[in-house]
C-alpha cells in the first residue's frame, strides 16, 4: 500500500513559513525565519495553555459536577467562566512555600520539565487550518521522546521535595512510566507498519485515504477503524502514562497525599497542574493524529482545527469519564498490568497489525 | 470489563439526566423542618426568672443574674457554646425562652455570639414559623397542662 | 429473623461459676447485668481463661476502671458471643499505695488497648503488659484525670525536649530497609484526626500502630457530671457524630432505664426502633461513601450519590427530632416529641425513601460492587479471621462481615425488635469486599425494620399514644448500683457501665465503643499488604474518631 500512496513530503506548507510569508519576515534571512518560527510556536503554545486554562478551573469542574448530580462554579461571568480568572489571581497570589530540606535547583525545575516537555510534543503534530509547527522525519518518535520527559520531571519533583509521600509518588511514577511506556510506543509501532512513515503529516495523509468508499459516504482508513484493538491498547497505556483513573497511582490523593506534588504550593504548583493537563491533552493530540486521522473530519479543511479540537477534547472527557466512575487500581495490580498484560497485548497487535497490512497490501 | 461499562453507563445517565441535588444557597435556602432548633428568643415580659433553664442547661451556657430582691438583672446566652438541646425551651414554664428555626448567625469572635437579653430578644423569626405551633411541647411533666393560648409576640 | 436457637450455647449458671472459680474468689459483687466475682490481682490470667476456655465467655466486652475511696477497681466485663445475654463481671480490686494487677492481654487482645486507657485515665498499673503506654492523652501527661486526687488545676508541662520533632531522628532501619511514615493526624484517608505510625518496606505496610486520641473530649467526665435526667441525653449523640446519634442516645436510655427501672411505653419504643434504623440507613450509607472515597480516591460520583441518598434520610430524621445531627430526641421513659403533625405526611414521606432504596441499592451494584477493578481492590484485602475478630472483641458489620453471627438487637434484643421480621446479615468473606456489601444488606434489612414501624404507627390506637412514662424529675438511683448494658449500635456493640453513687449523677460512667474495639484490630488486618490495602481496610471498619477517642 506504500507504493500506492503518493508521499508528498515537503508539500505541506508548516505555521513558521506561513507567518513568515504572511508578516514579510521571510526576507531578513536566517533572523527573520527564526523570529517567524518564534511566533509560530508562541501561537500554539499560548493555545494550548489556554486550554488547559479552560480544563483545569472550568470544565473540570463543571464536568466533575455534572457526574455527580452538582451545580458547580456558576457565579461569576456566564456560566461561571469567570472563575479561570478568578483561580489563575488566587493560585498565583498565593504564598510560595519551599520546604527546608528542599535539593533546591531540582525542587525549582521539576515544574518546569513537567510542564514544557507536554508544551514540546505538540511541536510536531498537525493542527489541521495549517497549524503546524514543525515536520520533521522522526515526528512520532520525538513526540514520545519529549513526553518521556515528564517523568524525569516527577522524579526530580518527588525526591528534591525531602517528603516520604513525594518519595513514593515519584517512585510510583516511575515504575509506572517504564512499565506503560513500552506497551505505549510498541503499539504506536503498529501504526507504523501500516503508515511506513513516522512523518505526522503523513501518518495524517494516509488515514484519510478511503477505507470503503460507499458512495455517498467513504468512511476513511483511521486507525482506529482499521484496528480497533490497537486503539484500545493504546488509550489504556496513554491513560496510565498521563496518570489518570484508574492509573492515577502516583497522586493517589486518598493514600499518599497528593504524591510527588505534595510539598509544591503557588506557582510551581500551578505549573505542575499545568503540566499534568498538557498531558492530558498532548495524549489526546497523539491518539487524534495517529488514530483518529488528525484534523480531519467533515466540512472544508479550513476547519480542521476545530475537529482537532473537538477530537483532543474528547479524549479528556474520557479521562473526566473514568474518573467518575472507577477505582484506582492498585500499584502492584498496576505494574502486573502494564508487564503482564499490556506488553503481552502490544506485541501480539504489532503481529496482527503486519498481518492486517499485508493483506490490505 | 462489563462490570466498568457497567459504572460508566450509571454515572454517564447522571450526566446526561442534568437533574442536581444542590442548591444555591443563600438564594435558594433548603426547607428547614419547624421543629428545627435554631438561635433563641428570649421574652424579659413573660420570664418568671426562676432559673430552671440555667439550671438544666447542660453546659453552663446560660447565665442569669438578679438582684438581692430576685429581680432579673441579665439573662445571657452565649450561643456559640450552646449545644441546640432545647432543654431550656422543654423546662420553661412560661415560655420566655425558646429555639426559633433561624440558623443563620455570625460574629467576628466568639465573644460577639454572647447574647444579653435584648440581643436575645431581637433574634427574627425564621420564615416567620412559630415553633411552639409544630413542637406542641409537653410540659405535663413541669407544670401540669398547658395554659392555652400563646402569644409570643 | 433466626431465633438464635440453633446456637447451641451451654447455659452456664452462677453455681457452675462458683465451681468454676472456687477459691479464686475473695466474694461477690453482682451487678444489675451480670453476677460479678471478686478475684486477686494476681489471678487474673488464669481465671479470664478458665472462664473463656471452660465456661465459653469468649467476648470480653469492656473494661472499666475507678478509683473509690479505699481501692482501685478493674471490672472485666464478659459475654459470650454466641449469647451475649450470659453475662459474667470480674472484679479486680487494688491497693491504694500500689494498683498493680495482671495484665489480661494474653488472654483478649483487646485488653492491650483497654488497659492502656484504664491505665492513662484511672492509674491503674498492668503487669505484663506488652506496651504500657498512655492512649488517649499525650505521653507527656502529668497524672491520671480520673483518679481521685487528681489536679484539674495543675499545669501541664512538656518540656522543650519532650516536645522535640517525635521524627527528628529519623526510624530509618539500616538493616532492615524499612521507612517510617506518619499517615496522619492529617491526611485525606484518616476520617478524622488519626495518626497511624506506619513501618514500610517498599509499599509494603510491616508495621501499623494507631495513635488515637487526638479528639479526646472527656466524654465520660461530661456524662459524670451531668445529672441522670436530663444532662446526659445531649451527649450520646457527639460521640459517633456522622448521624448515629439516635442509636447512642438509646445506649445511654437503656441503661439508664435499667438502672432507674423505668418502663417505656410501647409506642415510643417503636418511635425509638424506627428512629434508630433510620440512623442506621445514615451512618451506612456514609460508611459506604466514604469507603468508595478511599478506593476511587476522589470525591467521585459513588460518594456524592450516598451523600444525596443520606440527606433524604436526614430531612426525615429532621422533621422527627428537629435537628439533623445532634437529636436530643429520646428522653428516659420515652422520646420527646410524638410524630410530627401532619402525621400522615411524615409517613408518606418516609415510606417514599423506603419505595425508593432499592433502586437505590441496585445503583450502588452497578456502579460500585459490580466493577471489577472495585473487585480486584477489595477482595482479599483486610482479610479479618473471625477468631482474631472475636479476640479484638469487634462487632457490628466488621464482625458480621467475618462471620460472627453477632446482634445485640436479636441475641439482647430491646424496643421493639423482637416483634419485628428481619435478619441479622452476616458474610463470611472476612475481607474488605464483605464488609461493604455487609453493610449494604443490613441497609436493606433495617429499611424492612422501618417499613413495618411505619405500618404500626399507622395504625396505632390514638387513646394509647403515649410518649413518656412518668418519671420523677429527679433520678437519685440506689448508691452502688452498678450496671452494663449494650445496644447495637451503627458501628457495633455501644456499652454503659455506669455505677450510681445515691446523688443525681453518675459516680462513674464508662463508654464501650465499638469503633476503639474495630480500630484496634487494623495492625492485624493490615501488615503485609500494601499502603492502598491499609487506607481501604481503614475505611472499612467504618471507625469515627469522636467515638474512637470519646
Amino acid at each position: 500500500m506504500i507504493e500506492g500512496t503518493p508521499l508528498q513530503a515537503g508539500d505541506t506548507v508548516l505555521l513558521p513559513e506561513r507567518i513568515g510569508d504572511l508578516t514579510g519576515l521571510d526576507q531578513f534571512g536566517l533572523a527573520g525565519e527564526l523570529l517567524a518560527t518564534f511566533l509560530a510556536a508562541f501561537l500554539v503554545g499560548n493555545l494550548m495553555l489556554a486550554m488547559t486554562g479552560v480544563a483545569g478551573p472550568w470544565a473540570k469542574r463543571k464536568i466533575t459536577a455534572a457526574f455527580t448530580d452538582r451545580i458547580a462554579v456558576n457565579r461569576l461571568g456566564p456560566a461561571g467562566l469567570f472563575i479561570i480568572v478568578a483561580d489563575a489571581v488566587r493560585l498565583l497570589s498565593k504564598e510560595l512555600i519551599v520546604p527546608e530540606n528542599a535539593d533546591r535547583p531540582a525542587y525549582d525545575l521539576a515544574p518546569i520539565v513537567v510542564a514544557s516537555s507536554a508544551l514540546l510534543g505538540f511541536a510536531v503534530i498537525p493542527m489541521g487550518s495549517g497549524i503546524h509547527l514543525a515536520d520533521p522525519e522522526v515526528g512520532l518518535v520525538f513526540t514520545f521522546a519529549v513526553a518521556g520527559i515528564a517523568s524525569v520531571g516527577l522524579v526530580m519533583a518527588g525526591y528534591s521535595s525531602a517528603n516520604k509521600y513525594s518519595l513514593l509518588g515519584g517512585l510510583r511514577a516511575v515504575a509506572q512510566n517504564v512499565a506503560y511506556e513500552i506497551p505505549l510506543i510498541v503499539t504506536g509501532m503498529s501504526v507504523v507498519i501500516f503508515t511506513g512513515t513516522l512523518q505526522m503529516s503523513e501518518i495524517v495523509a494516509v488515514q484519510n485515504e478511503p477505507l470503503v468508499d460507499l458512495g455517498l459516504v467513504a468512511i476513511p482508513q483511521w486507525f482506529a477503524i482499521v484496528n480497533p484493538f490497537a486503539f484500545v491498547l493504546f488509550l489504556v497505556a496513554n491513560f496510565a502514562e498521563v496518570g489518570r483513573n484508574p492509573f492515577d497511582t502516583p497522586e493517589a490523593p486518598t493514600e499518599i497525599v497528593a504524591g510527588y506534588q505534595t510539598e509544591y504550593s503557588s506557582v510551581y504548583f500551578v505549573l505542575i497542574y499545568l503540566g499534568e493537563f498538557l498531558h492530558i491533552f498532548l495524549g489526546g493530540a497523539i491518539i487524534a493524529t495517529i488514530f483518529l486521522g488528525g484534523p480531519a473530519g467533515p466540512g472544508p479543511e479550513a476547519i480542521g482545527i476545530v475537529w482537532f479540537l473537538v477530537k483532543i477534547w474528547g479524549v479528556f472527557l474520557l479521562t473526566q469519564w473514568l474518573r467518575s466512575a472507577v477505582p484506582r487500581v492498585r500499584i502492584d495490580q498496576l505494574i502486573e498490568i502494564g508487564w503482564k498484560g499490556l506488553l503481552v497485548l502490544s506485541f501480539a497487535n504489532l503481529v496482527l497489525t503486519a498481518v492486517i497490512v499485508g493483506l490490505i497490501a | 470489563m462489563i462490570g466498568i461499562l457497567k459504572s460508566m453507563a450509571t454515572t454517564m445517565k447522571h450526566a446526561l439526566d442534568g437533574s442536581t441535588f444542590t442548591v444555591e444557597y443563600p438564594e435558594t435556602a433548603p426547607d428547614v423542618s419547624p421543629r428545627f432548633r435554631g438561635v433563641h428568643k428570649f421574652s424579659q415580659e413573660r420570664c418568671i426568672w426562676c432559673r430552671q433553664c440555667e439550671n438544666v442547661c447542660p453546659n453552663d451556657t446560660i447565665q442569669i443574674v438578679m438582684d438581692d430582691q430576685r429581680n432579673g438583672e441579665q439573662y445571657n446566652l452565649h450561643i456559640g457554646q450552646c449545644i441546640y438541646c432545647r432543654l431550656c425551651e422543654e423546662v420553661c414554664p412560661v415560655d420566655a425562652i425558646l429555639l426559633t428555626e433561624n440558623f443563620e448567625f455570625t460574629g467576628d469572635t466568639k465573644h460577639d455570639l454572647v447574647y444579653n437579653k435584648e440581643q436575645l430578644k431581637a433574634v427574627p423569626w425564621y420564615k416567620d414559623i412559630d415553633p411552639l405551633e409544630s413542637r406542641e411541647p409537653d410540659r405535663g411533666a413541669w407544670i401540669g397542662e398547658g395554659e392555652g393560648e400563646v402569644d409570643y409576640q | 429473623m433466626s431465633t438464635g436457637l440453633e446456637r447451641q450455647g451451654r447455659e452456664v449458671t452462677e453455681d457452675d461459676l462458683e465451681a468454676l472459680i472456687g477459691d479464686r474468689a475473695l466474694g461477690r459483687d453482682d451487678h444489675l447485668n451480670a453476677p460479678g466475682f471478686v478475684i486477686r490481682p494476681d489471678d487474673v490470667q488464669d481465671v479470664l481463661f478458665d472462664l473463656r476456655d471452660e465456661a465459653g465467655f469468649d467476648h470480653l466486652s469492656c473494661l472499666t476502671a475507678q478509683q473509690y475511696e479505699d481501692r482501685y477497681e478493674s471490672i472485666y466485663h464478659m459475654k459470650k458471643y454466641a449469647d451475649p445475654t450470659q453475662e459474667v463481671s470480674v472484679v479486680v480490686p487494688t491497693s491504694i499505695d500500689d494498683p498493680v494487677s495482671q495484665s489480661a492481654e494474653p488472654v483478649f487482645r483487646t485488653a492491650d488497648w483497654h488497659e492502656r486507657e484504664a491505665f492513662d485515665l484511672v492509674g491503674i498499673d498492668y503487669e505484663g503488659h506488652p506496651d504500657p503506654r498512655r492512649i488517649l492523652l499525650p505521653e507527656t501527661w502529668q497524672g491520671h484525670p480520673l483518679s481521685k486526687d487528681y489536679d484539674q488545676e495543675q499545669p501541664q508541662v512538656v518540656t522543650l525536649s519532650e516536645h522535640a520533632n517525635p521524627i527528628q531522628p529519623d526510624h530509618h532501619d539500616q538493616e532492615s530497609d524499612t521507612m517510617f511514615l506518619n499517615i496522619g493526624p492529617h491526611h485525606p484517608a484518616t476520617h478524622g484526626v488519626l495518626h497511624l505510625e506506619t513501618v514500610l518496606d517498599g509499599e509494603t505496610v510491616v508495621d501499623v500502630d494507631p495513635d488515637v486520641g487526638y479528639l479526646h473530649r472527656c466524654e465520660e467526665q461530661m456524662c459524670q457530671s451531668g445529672t441522670y435526667r436530663h444532662q446526659i441525653m445531649p451527649y450520646p449523640d457527639r460521640w459517633d457524630y456522622v448521624s448515629a446519634g439516635l442509636l447512642n442516645e438509646w445506649a445511654y436510655a437503656r441503661v439508664a432505664e435499667d438502672l432507674a427501672d423505668i418502663e417505656v411505653p410501647e409506642y415510643a419504643q417503636v418511635i425509638r426502633t424506627m428512629g434508630a434504623e433510620l440512623c442506621r440507613i445514615a451512618s451506612h450509607m456514609l460508611a459506604l461513601a466514604t469507603f468508595a472515597l478511599d478506593v476511587y480516591g476522589d470525591f467521585t460520583a459513588v460518594f456524592q450519590y450516598g451523600m444525596r441518598d443520606r440527606e433524604v434520610v436526614q430531612d426525615i430524621l429532621e422533621d422527627l427530632t428537629g435537628q439533623r445531627l445532634m437529636f436530643n430526641y429520646f428522653r428516659l421513659g420515652g422520646v420527646a416529641w410524638d410524630l410530627p403533625e401532619p402525621r400522615g405526611e411524615f409517613l408518606e414521606k418516609t415510606r417514599d425513601f423506603l419505595d425508593g432504596l432499592p433502586a437505590k441499592v441496585d445503583e450502588y451494584h452497578d456502579l460500585l460492587t459490580g466493577n471489577e477493578i472495585f473487585q480486584v481492590r477489595t477482595h482479599d484485602t483486610g482479610v479479618l479471621e473471625p477468631e482474631v475478630a472475636k479476640s479484638y472483641g469487634c462487632t457490628g458489620p466488621v464482625a458480621r462481615a467475618s462471620g460472627v453471627d453477632y446482634d445485640l438487637r436479636r441475641d439482647d434484643p430491646y424496643g421493639y425488635y423482637e416483634n419485628l421480621e428481619w435478619d441479622v446479615v452476616t458474610r463470611q468473606g472476612c475481607d474488605n469486599y464483605a464488609r461493604v456489601l455487609c453493610r449494604m444488606e443490613e441497609v436493606e434489612e433495617s429499611a424492612k425494620i422501618i417499613e413495618q414501624c411505619v405500618d404500626l404507627l399507622e395504625d396505632w390506637p390514638e387513646d394509647d399514644r403515649e410518649i413518656q412514662a412518668n418519671v420523677p424529675r429527679t433520678l437519685k438511683p440506689d448508691p452502688d448500683t452498678e450496671v452494663y448494658r449494650a445496644v447495637e449500635g451503627a458501628k457495633g456493640e455501644l456499652g454503659i457501665y455506669i455505677r450510681s453513687d445515691g446523688t443525681d449523677k453518675p459516680g462513674r460512667f464508662k463508654i464501650r465503643s465499638p469503633c476503639f474495639h474495630n480500630l484496634s484490630a487494623l495492625g492485624e488486618m493490615s501488615e503485609g499488604e500494601y499502603v492502598p490495602d491499609l487506607i481501604a481496610s481503614l475505611g472499612s471498619l467504618d471507625i469515627v474518631l469522636g467515638e474512637v477517642d470519646r
